[in-house]
């Protein structure tokens, strides 16, 4: 019996059938892969990517230079030198993160005392010369500059959890 | 009495009857939360922090103003205690600002740590917080007196340690601030230590302002460069760099303390002076070469001296700033090569007592044992600015009921009582001096007149049981410094005393011990060849020099440059660029600073004390000890083998331990002085002057400790020549001249004009030497 | 080395210092710091200048800082110009519940001027202190160094007439 089984599925290709069928079935269901890079999944407000310093609305950038985030780093990845500006107030004349020491773990920002290190939501971005790993201090100020809409929505979303 | 047994948290102690019971607890490991109890200053128990609850009081009692008493039951940690301590905790915190992140105190700050402990996550502190204005007390120190929880720790160290009070507290009750009221720079010599004493970030430093956090300093041990007491030092690293510099407790030396010159001088370790790389001057024209073409054109030049001139046209001056190895190996390199011309007393003009001198100068007696002296006489030093700690000892002495005498050839200004402020010219002093001596009833073999000072003085000394007599950098530098000492020592003698040679440089003992003398090898042995000594060396020009961390205006002889300018070769080892140095070297070897070499200071007790680089040398400066080695290899010396820096220490301290010096030859005969004529120049090297590192300090040149880069008259000498206070006048040596303002003060004796020594300015300018003043057209 | 300043004292001045000196053991001399001060203000139309706080310390031989620290921490001195007459009304419960703010009010309106200030003419300083002391017959004020109790707004306008019939 089972032989005969066997030879009519064998002979009308019985698992291809089957396998067309779930082919088929996905066919007409509904589609979920995004056009990656034009769409994209919605992330956590508390996702760690690239990071940026963000500055106060009055322009005033907001790290205060008490390295906190350089003590915390479990990869050493923050390098901060510091003096009094010329007006006086502790600034940074030196932050540095090198992003193939960083393993994103998200415990600057938790340290940052004036909430001025931060990860934005940004994953995807690449390098092309040896070097261009250690985000300066410039870059990352530019950073904060661009998506500080972004980073402070994320901000709000999340205040009631911080 | 007896010590009694007390306990605490169930803990049965031995305690010293009198003592607080916050000591109990710190001798025995005990913590218990303070602020303004120091065991080094008087109790304030203002901060309450240290309640602690004793049985059988009804409330809990600071353990700082609390007496021990036999049976005391005492309990840190209950919970009456802590919540006592809670409560004060929280009312420090209601004005102290939440500032940490920015302040410098932060990661080392006591109040940080013990709210740690006691302090609430949320304060029920609503109002507004306090705001204090901040001061400016000057270059050193940073306020930011929000912080401040008014312990008065920098208010009691300025009046019991310092002995200068200028900080205090204005104003009351919730207004209450610390400060000097009229902003202006401490004055204080030891200021530095209130941002040590200050358990908050109200007082910090200023050079070290946002440079580095607490953790992320790596602490290594040193000794201080730059007197003779060696404090103890730990130097703060980050990244190899020197952040700042702290002191290391030693009870026998520093104990807790550090001049602000030790402090600070660090400050100095990365000016645009450092040098990087070797140099030689190729006509006329520097270059920077290599090390191996450095050392060879540096063989090849003292080779020639010797083989053209003979070895007798070379000689060597070092300062007392070089560490005992690099004298040794200096003086071994002279000597192997045949010139006995070896010397660092280079501010020294009476050299008649070089063979009375013991093995090496120092204070022959323990530093604690200043402290209990009972009759304290200073003679030519400004032992504030020469000496700054061990004033402070002579202070404890005073405020124990000691009394100070002081004769200088120049005012100076004390922070403790001096029963007899003699400022008189030279050689009034040494009349002086024969006065107490002759009231003494010693018999000096010429006539001495007794003058009233002479006589209370000479009465205070005997009534003394133990009598110290200090010989400070005025008496080294004096013409007739030889006669001093010998008067010194009879009266010392005469009233069971001591007599200490306060040195200058952190390594004189050393020096001596290392043979850096043309009369002495290392370890005292009479020298074979006798050389000539500093003076001798800058009068009559030698064909060729080394120049071992001096610059020229570190030298107190006449005719340097001249003498420098005229030789043939001279060979600097240096840390900084100088203008002079530059203008008279041919080859520039430059070595490392205390921070990045090995070596040892012997201090003034003739201690020594052996210390390690803290950091890498700068760029491609090589420690002194190895320059020199290579060099010794180079010219094809024997023994120049070392692996270490400690091997030549130990070779020099088995040479020391094996030889027994002669008895000191015996000290000059006295004679009569001959009275001052006309006027005299008297120069001192300023607080922050006396050596190439701590002239680069910018910091501590800011802080207006050394005065005025001028001519000093009585008034009415200046009326009497017709001058006038700023005007410029024309200062007239036998062999030079120079312009100065001029600047009165009218402590100084008639006859005596000061001008301070270095400065480029008045380098020129002969100490204790004849001087004539006139205005300038 | 500072100046010694105390040459700027009245030779009268010194020489009532010398006296209250005179009560204490030599070797406190200090113990005479409040006096000093009172005479040096007197000395100076009622307030005291740096120099003079310099005198005091230089006189008596204190660290200037410590002559600073007593200077401040008591109200009575000021360290400011004032006026020729200082009044000082109490504001605290007895004499308020007595009613010292109407009090207040009059004074202020026939001044001109608000607590803690001195009248376009330099004549008055008006101030409001503490407990004076004598809450029985609040409400109270001192005018220099007079007391007035149970005032009333006609008897302030009757003082401040009194004084300025003396000018």
């Amino acid at each position: 019996m089972k032989a005969v089984k066997k030879f009519f599925k064998t002979f009308f290709l019985w698992e291809l059938l089957l396998g067309l069928k779930l082919t088929g079935r996905y066919f007409f269901v509904r589609k979920i892969t995004l056009q990656y890079p034009e769409e994209k999944t919605p992330t956590s407000p508390r996702f760690r990517g690239l990071h940026a310093l963000r500055r106060y609305p009055n322009g005033e950038e907001r790290c205060i230079a008490c390295k906190l985030c350089e003590a915390v780093c479990p990869a050493l990845a923050i390098t901060i030198e510091a003096e009094p500006r010329e007006d006086g107030s502790r600034r940074t004349t030196l932050y540095e993160i090198d992003l193939f020491k960083c393993i994103y773990c998200g415990f600057c920002e938790e340290s940052c005392p004036v909430d001025s290190i931060v990860e934005t939501g940004l994953a995807d971005y690449h390098f092309e010369k040896r070097g261009e790993n250690i985000m300066t201090k410039q870059k990352l100020l530019a950073i904060g500059d661009r998506y500080e809409p972004e980073i402070a929505a994320a901000r709000r979303e999340d205040k009631e959890y911080r | 009495m007896d010590k009694f047994n007390i306990e605490i948290d169930g803990k049965t102690i031995e305690a010293d009857p009198g003592s607080m019971l916050i000591e109990a607890a710190d001798n025995n490991g005990i913590h218990i939360p303070r602020f303004c109890y120091h065991k080094k200053l008087s109790v304030a128990a203002n901060c309450r922090m240290c309640l602690v609850e004793v049985e059988k009081a009804p409330k809990p009692l600071p353990a700082c103003a609390t007496p021990v008493t036999a049976g005391m039951i005492v309990r840190t940690r209950s919970k009456k205690a802590l919540e006592a301590q809670r409560a004060v905790m929280e009312f420090l915190l209601i004005n102290h600002p939440l500032d940490c992140p920015i302040c410098d105190q932060g990661g080392e700050c006591e109040l940080q740590d013990v709210a740690m402990g006691y302090g609430k996550d949320l304060s029920r502190y609503t109002e507004g917080k306090r705001t204090v204005k901040d001061k400016n007390i000057g270059p050193l120190i940073s306020t930011e007196m929000t912080r401040c929880i008014q312990c008065t720790r920098c208010v009691r160290f300025g009046e019991e340690v310092a002995g200068f009070r200028e900080m205090g507290g204005m104003n009351r009750g919730e207004h209450l601030e610390i400060g000097t009221y009229l902003d202006h720079n401490l004055q204080s010599e030891v200021s530095g230590n209130i941002i040590d004493l200050c358990p908050v970030g109200a007082l910090t430093s200023k050079p070290f302002r946002f440079k580095a956090r607490a953790w992320e300093l790596q602490q290594r041990p040193s000794i201080a460069p730059h007197d003779a007491l060696g404090s103890n030092i730990n130097v703060h690293l980050r990244r190899g760099e020197v952040m700042r510099v702290v002191p290391r407790d030693n009870e026998s030396i520093n104990e807790t303390w550090l001049s602000d010159r030790d402090r600070f001088a660090y400050t100095g370790l990365n000016s645009d002076d450092r040098l990087m790389q070797p140099m030689i001057k190729r006509k006329g024209v520097w270059e920077t070469v290599d090390w191996s073409l450095a050392l060879e054109q540096a063989a090849i030049g003292l080779k020639e001296i010797i083989n053209l001139e003979g070895a007798d046209e070379l000689a060597a001056l070092a300062s007392t700033q070089s560490t005992l190895e690099e004298l040794y190996l200096l003086q071994k390199i002279m000597r192997c090569l045949g010139s006995p011309h070896v010397d660092h007393r280079v501010r020294q003009i009476d050299f008649s007592c070089q063979d009375a001198m013991p093995l090496f100068p120092g204070l022959y007696q323990s530093i604690e044992q200043i402290e209990h002296a009972d009759q304290i006489l200073i003679l030519g030093s400004n032992i504030h600015h020469d000496m700054p700690l061990l004033a402070l000892r002579i202070r404890k002495a005073q405020v124990h009921g000691a009394k100070v005498h002081a004769i200088n050839p120049l005012p100076f200004t004390y922070h403790f009582d001096v029963q007899h402020d003699c400022v008189c010219d030279p050689q009034d002093m040494i009349i002086l001096l024969m006065g107490i001596a002759a009231a003494l009833n010693i018999s000096l073999g010429v006539e001495a007149s007794i003058s009233d000072t002479a006589k209370a003085i000479a009465t205070d000394l005997q009534s003394g049981k133990r009598v110290t007599i200090l010989l400070g950098v005025l008496v080294e530098h004096h013409p007739q410094s030889s006669l001093i000492r010998h008067l010194a020592k009879l009266i010392a003698d005469q009233c069971l005393g001591q007599v200490g040679l306060l040195t200058e440089g952190p390594n004189a003992a050393g020096a001596w011990l290392a043979g850096m003398v043309p009369h002495r090898q290392a370890a005292g042995k009479k020298a074979n060849k006798m050389g000539q000594d500093a003076a001798q060396l800058c009068e009559t020009p030698k064909k060729g020099y080394v120049l071992f961390n001096l610059e020229p205006l570190d030298i107190g002889q006449t005719n340097v440059m001249q003498t420098l300018k005229a030789a043939k070769f001279v060979i600097a080892l240096t840390s900084f660029k100088q203008a002079d140095l530059l203008d008279v070297a041919d080859v520039i070897l430059p070595i490392a600073p205390f921070t990045e070499t090995v070596g040892t200071f012997v201090n003034l007790t003739g201690l020594w004390q052996s210390f390690t680089a803290v950091s890498k040398p700068f760029g491609e400066v090589r420690p002194g000890w190895k320059v020199l080695r290579v060099l010794g290899n180079l010219l094809e010396l024997p023994g120049f083998d070392y692996e270490d820096a400690f091997a030549i220490r130990d070779e020099l301290k088995a040479q020391v331990d094996a030889f027994t010096p002669d008895a000191p030859a015996p000290l000059p005969a006295i004679t009569k002085p001959s009275a001052q004529e006309g006027l005299v120049r008297v120069g001192h090297w300023p607080i922050y002057r006396g050596d190439p590192l701590v002239r680069r300090a910018q910091p501590l040149q800011d802080s207006g400790l050394n005065g005025s880069v001028a001519a000093f008259v009585h008034p009415a000498l200046a009326v009497r020549l017709k001058l006038t206070v700023g005007q410029h006048v024309i200062v007239q040596q036998s062999h030079a001249h120079i312009q100065l303002p001029l600047q009165v003060d009218e402590r100084l004796p008639m006859n005596v004009v000061y001008i301070p020594a270095g400065y480029s300015e008045t380098a020129i300018l002969a100490d204790y030497a004849a001087v004539i003043l006139g205005a300038a057209t | 080395m500072q100046d010694n300043k105390s040459n700027l004292l009245e030779h009268e001045v010194r020489a009532e210092i010398d006296r209250w000196v005179a009560k204490y053991p030599p070797e406190h001399k200090q113990s005479a710091v409040l006096s000093a001060l009172h005479l040096a203000q007197d000395q100076n139309g009622g307030w005291i200048s740096q120099d003079l706080l310099d005198a005091v310390a230089d006189y008596l031989d204190m660290p200037r800082i410590a002559v600073y620290e007593v200077a401040t921490f008591y109200t009575m001195f000021d360290l400011k110009p004032v006026g020729k007459h200082k009044i000082g009304l109490c504001t605290n419960i007895s004499c308020q519940l007595q009613g010292s703010d109407k009090i207040a009010d009059h004074l202020k309106t026939c001044l001109g001027v608000d607590f803690g200030c001195t009248t376009n003419d330099g004549q008055f300083t008006l101030r409001e202190v503490e407990c004076l002391g004598a809450c029985r017959n609040g409400p109270v004020m001192h005018l220099d160094k007079t007391y007035h109790e149970n005032l009333t707004p006609e008897k302030i306008d009757e003082i401040l007439a009194a004084v300025e019939d003396q000018a």
